[in-house]
């Protein structure tokens, strides 16, 4: 406590005259450069910018206006827009809370202190932040992203999974789907760019129903997903996720599991629940028109579940047993347990679309017959035919196409597998038919001896990298840069895959044309070789020869206009047999193909 | 005073004061909370501060519950000798619009009840000054009240700053230009949407066609 | 109040005057407004007139995220703004069940004890230029700014840190940073003897100072005073001992007082207070390099990040008192009520009022300043 009675001093303050000796404090006059870690004006680095408008969504202050550059890339695939954010000065408050959510770590701020204009100059506070900044001259950057100031969970919540030892011998499903906590926590990680529904080929509304899982409604996310997807636990399984290639999380750490959310959100709702909510969605009246949809796949079904909302009466011809196309025929269960695939079916019957399993058309039913009876007909007959490398020996009874034995084991349950299997081919469909075989072997050999050859380099593989890891730990052995020449056949037994090193695949000019090592040389054993090269599709049985002539054809492949409309004008063609191989593009195809379709009905769109 | 009397005070207290419920009571953290019927207030805070020594008043707070129609108000007191937190919470009827002061208890009650009424139009009768102090130029509603929409109000009073810089014009030209406004895309704006649109076509089909 | 809405105040006809004191007037802090009533010399009504610095930042917190609002809390109060976003940053913890890493809450502690200590040279700046001192005002937001260069070093910004956010701190302190500390204590230590010499113990101040706008200690119990202002009446009160947060508990410091509750001892209670911030901040820089371990414990997305419903009242003491955040969370992603509970909205008010009344029209700023009230948190 100070003392109350000190009257202090008249003369002390004068000691402060000593002051007038000392050196003056200068400050030189030309800018003075802010300490590293300031937060100045913004830097953006534009090569690195995703336009995902993240910043712009943390920016209370409506500082952050996304501006159109028409020069810089724009790629949907690849989640990259044109789009970069320019800063209002007059509004931001320098809290860099936008570079520490920025996704990709392009945003920072400088070591600027000063921006000052007169009234008629006012436009130089919005501008758009490049590398160099907001006074063209690059002063180093200031606050930058750091390890504790990123605001972004960058890892993903890892999917429990059935260990390889524990799926080898059994086709039981292999991921265990999301727990409720884990749902909850990979939602939240979403910044809800949307880049994953510009992705999508079916424009899934991915954001709302990531959001409505957070929210804890799973009722509006199946909403939201039915609204673009009517195979939406087959797509919660099995989809190629373009989504996830284009999330923005995924720059800088693994993107969201959008797919496993979905699959979430649909195993989160009962059966007959989901079937009450697509429901809603169907018209009240029947239009009383009629379509034929030849093909009971992802595009055929997807076709007809639309115009049957609409209310057109729809019919659906499948020659097989069953209903559900490649999903069924050709991916195996232990991705994609067929029933999951019954219920999406069931759904869709629900809705009012007519199966007829086991009418094939070509057979017990005729195109002309089609067209006569109904108002449209689409074809939507996939791809069920295998290619053929066509090597010498490839015509040998036990040189077998992937689709057909993966067919083979759907509709039989299981087969007879030899001891030593070679697969030809580096996609998706040599992994399932090389798991499946490799499961077969387990049972009825007690081991795998399953060997995948392929072109390509294994980072260049067109499986997916997930798939291609599954593979090897369940015993599948990966042999990269191959090429097939020769099965060998000795006293009509198939002995082996000869085969030899890859130096390249394409020539100068891109086209396909390998350059082999002939001194690598390698013979694979073999009691079967699986060709999984690519599909085809057989339509002129189906069509008869009249249409076949009629209709126009490019290299096999059946030539529509960008509403899937064929030259003839009461027919449509989707998915497989237009696109090649996708079920995400399949389902894309099927709305496309019939909201034409619909149009045509109703007499909206004449043709010309 | 002894630290230790403060528990059975507030059990005691219980016994007097008909519908107290003590919500929780933490001494280690200095926090208790005490939910009450609101004409029972004077009671408890003549009891709090005669004879548990909350002389301060830390504040009052009112919040809101549109939807309940009630708002709450919340008296935080300190006592210096106890060094505890005593928060009293209250609801008052939202429509009845009026309650009673507490000034002749606590003084600081001048301030935080004026406060109150200019933000939030709740009268407390017994309150020496219910002038206006922060809001004397404004004539509209209570604007801490739920129902008043002060982003509207922003809206249709202020004018957003019109840039059009050269680097803007050029990219115009180009064919670019401003694609989202800051205003469709603030996080906190954002509207609520119900759910998808069933009417009409897919999306994408119509996507694909313009 | 605009010029054309004044009103005059109602009083029976004598030869009293009516002053407006402010909001643009050299002896006012910040903007702000007292309309006196003079007869002669001598004040005998007066009224605080505010709203000058409100922008609504409680209903803007409403429609913000939650971390968004860190943004925003500092603005509350321009001399002393770190009290505000740590303060916020707590209550959100409370709710949310958050705990902060160590290293962070003595890095808070830090800040919050620099802040405290730029707060303080300002307010004896300006309490010297109300008593007709130029020097020491210089003197005090010089020296001021060498602490502003090291938030601006440590934080990113020279005033408003938006330094915290609810889980702990935004950045690692730089390179030798806690040298630089120790250098600039030095220095505002060095500094003392001069400011004693030319503000604390001149004769003038002292003359000036004492006796003016005395609230003893019954008063200031009853007008709800904290913070220098009630220790100056005597109460050893202070947030930090008795209702400790962070890790105040495990560091040493006294709560000085004084007993006269006058501008006087209003001010010595602040000099021997920046005496003891200096100390605690020497104790934080001793520990802090032993002190390892994460800034921040991570939150989710703030953009989808919903706090559980619940509520907070979570108390510091600033520069200028008690400061609390009520914060009621209805488990959305806003706040549903933020209540800011600024220790200026007792003393700049109705004590303000009280103490001018009956003292001379000069000790209307110094007793303004003495009290150290800062409008914008009167406001908000």
């Amino acid at each position: 406590m100070s003392d109350y009675n000190d009257e202090g001093s008249l003369l002390r303050p004068l000691r402060a005259l000593s002051f007038l000796g000392r050196p003056a404090v200068t400050e030189p006059l030309e800018p003075r450069l802010a300490a590293e870690g300031y937060r100045g004006f913004h830097l953006n680095e534009h090569a690195e910018c995703v336009g995902c408008s993240s910043c712009q969504k943390i920016c209370d202050n409506a500082a952050i206006t996304m501006v159109e550059v028409p020069e810089l890339p724009n790629d949907e695939a690849k989640g990259i827009r044109n789009l970069r954010p320019a800063v209002d000065y007059g509004r931001c408050c320098w809290c860099a809370l936008c570079v520490d959510i920025c996704p990709t770590g392009s945003l920072s701020l400088s070591k600027e202190y000063v921006h000052t204009c007169t009234q008629e100059e006012i436009d130089s506070y919005f501008m758009l932040p490049n590398e160099t900044g907001m006074h063209g001259t690059f002063y180093g950057k200031g606050w930058q992203k750091t390890e504790t100031s990123d605001l972004l969970d960058l890892q993903r919540q890892e999917m429990g999974e059935r260990p390889a030892e524990l799926r080898v011998d059994n086709f039981d499903e292999i991921v265990d789907g999301f727990t409720p906590e884990q749902a909850m926590a990979e939602a939240s990680r979403c910044v809800q760019c949307g880049m994953c529904h510009d992705a999508c080929p079916t424009g899934m509304d991915a954001p709302e129903y990531i959001r409505s899982i957070y929210e804890g409604d799973l009722e509006q996310a199946v909403r939201w997903i039915y609204q673009s997807n009517p195979f939406s636990h087959v797509c919660g399984r099995v989809c190629t996720h373009r989504c996830e290639d284009a999330c923005s999380i995924g720059v800088r750490g693994t993107p969201l599991a959008i797919r496993w959310l979905k699959r979430y959100a649909m195993d989160g709702v009962s059966h007959q629940r989901i079937q009450e909510i697509t429901q809603e969605q169907r018209a009240a009246e029947s239009t009383g028109h009629t379509v034929a949809v030849v093909g009971a796949g992802p595009a055929g079904l997807t076709t007809a579940w639309d115009l049957a909302r609409k209310g057109h009466k729809v019919v659906v011809y499948e020659s097989r047993q069953q209903p559900g196309g490649m999903p069924r025929y050709g991916i195996p269960e232990y991705r994609l347990p067929y029933e999951m695939l019954d219920r999406d079916i069931e759904t869709i019957t629900a809705m009012g679309v007519e199966i007829r399993c086991g009418e094939e058309v070509g057979k017990q039913v005729t195109m002309e017959q089609l067209q006569q009876e109904y108002d449209a007909v689409v074809l939507a007959i996939g791809l069920h035919l295998g290619r053929s490398t066509r090597i010498p020996g490839s015509d040998h009874a036990h040189v077998r196409s992937a689709v057909e034995l993966l067919r083979q084991v759907t509709e039989e349950g299981t087969i007879e597998v030899p001891e030593e299997v070679v697969v030809i081919g580096g996609g998706n469909v040599a992994m399932d038919i090389a798991r499946t075989v490799a499961r077969l072997q387990r049972q009825q050999w007690g081991g795998v001896k399953t060997v995948v050859t392929a072109l390509e380099a294994e980072e260049n593989f067109l499986a997916d990298p997930a798939e291609i890891r599954e593979a090897a730990e369940e015993g599948v052995t990966i042999c990269p840069s191959r090429g097939p020449q020769e099965c060998v056949v000795e006293a009509g037994q198939l002995q082996s895959l000869r085969t030899w090193g890859v130096c390249s695949i394409f020539d100068q000019q891109g086209r396909f044309a390998p350059h082999y090592d002939e001194g690598d040389e390698q013979c694979h054993p073999a009691g079967m070789v699986i060709e999984a090269i690519g599909q085809m599709s057989n339509a002129d049985q189906l069509l008869g020869d009249m249409l076949t002539e009629r209709l126009e054809w490019d290299r096999g492949r059946l030539q529509v206009c960008e509403n899937g409309r064929t030259s003839e004008t009461w027919l449509w063609a989707a998915g497989d047999c237009v696109n090649g191989p996708d079920v995400v593009h399949a389902v894309a195809d099927g709305h496309r193909v019939a909201t034409s379709i619909d149009e045509v009905l109703r007499g909206a769109l004449k043709h010309a | 005073m002894n630290m230790d009397a403060f528990t059975p005070w507030l059990d005691a207290l219980c016994g007097r004061i008909d519908g107290m419920v003590v919500a929780c009571s933490d001494l280690a953290q200095r926090r208790s909370r005490i939910d009450l019927p609101s004409e029972e207030l004077t009671t408890l805070l003549e009891a709090a501060k005669g004879e548990m020594g909350f002389v301060h008043l830390s504040a009052i707070s009112c919040v809101d519950w549109i939807e309940e129609g009630e708002f709450e108000l919340v008296y935080h007191l300190w006592s210096y000798e106890q060094n505890q937190l005593l928060s009293i919470h209250i609801r008052v009827a939202r429509d009845l619009g009026r309650f009673q002061s507490v000034y002749d208890l606590y003084r600081p009650a001048g301030f935080f009840e004026r406060d109150i009424h200019e933000m939030y139009g709740l009268y407390f009768e017994g309150a020496p000054d219910m002038e206006k102090f922060i809001l004397t130029e404004w004539n509209g509603p209570p604007p801490m009240r739920k129902d008043f929409d002060s982003e509207a109000f922003v809206g249709e009073t202020f004018d957003w700053q019109q840039y059009n810089p050269e680097w803007l014009q050029e990219i115009v030209a180009a064919g670019g230009g401003v694609v989202v406004p800051p205003t469709e895309q603030r996080f906190s704006q954002r509207k609520k949407v119900d759910g998808p649109d069933w009417s009409g076509d897919h999306p994408q089909a119509k996507r694909g066609q313009e | 109040m605009r010029a054309e809405n004044y009103q005059q105040i109602n009083h029976p006809p004598s030869h009293a005057f009516e002053l407006n004191f402010g909001p643009n007037h050299p002896g006012i802090e910040g903007n702000y407004a007292l309309q006196v009533q003079v007869e002669g010399d001598t004040v005998v009504q007066a009224r605080a007139d505010g709203g000058y610095l409100h922008r609504g930042f409680e209903k803007l917190m409403e429609q913000r995220l939650w971390i968004q609002n860190i943004a925003l809390v500092p603005r509350i109060c321009v001399p002393d703004p770190s009290p505000m976003e740590v303060c916020y940053s707590m209550a959100v913890e409370q709710i949310a069940g958050i705990e902060v890493p160590e290293r962070a809450q003595w890095i808070r502690v830090m800040q919050l004890e620099l802040s405290r200590i730029a707060a303080h040279l300002f307010t004896f700046g300006g309490h010297a230029a109300t008593t007709g001192m130029y020097s020491p005002m210089f003197w005090g937001v010089a020296d001021r700014d060498l602490i502003l260069d090291l938030f601006e070093e440590f934080t990113g910004g020279r005033i408003y840190s938006i330094y915290n956010l609810p889980g702990g701190v935004r950045r690692e302190l730089p390179e030798g940073f806690l040298q630089r500390v120790t250098d600039t204590l030095d220095y505002i230590e060095s500094r003392l003897p001069d400011y004693d010499d030319l503000f604390f113990k001149n004769r003038v101040f002292i003359k000036r100072a004492k006796g003016v706008g005395v609230t003893e200690q019954a008063m200031a119990l009853e007008y709800g005073v904290t913070g220098p202002n009630l220790r100056a009446a005597g109460l050893p009160f202070d947030v930090r001992r008795d209702d400790p947060y962070l890790v105040y508990e495990q560091l040493e410091f006294e709560v000085p007082t004084e007993e006269a509750g006058d501008a006087w001892a209003r001010t010595l209670v602040r000099r021997s207070e920046l005496i003891e911030s200096i100390r605690i901040v020497r104790q934080v820089v001793a520990a802090l390099p032993d002190i390892g371990g994460p800034l921040r414990t991570p939150i989710p997305n703030p953009l989808a990040w919903r706090v559980p419903a619940g509520e907070s009242y979570a108390r510091v003491e600033s520069s200028k008192g008690e400061l609390a955040y009520y914060v009621v969370s209805d488990g959305s992603e806003k706040p549903w009520r933020v209540h800011v509970r600024g220790p200026s909205s007792m003393h700049a008010v109705q004590v303000l009022e009280e103490l001018v009344k009956g003292g001379r029209i000069e000790d209307v700023a110094q007793t303004m300043f003495s009290l150290d009230a800062c409008p914008p948190e009167v406001d908000r």
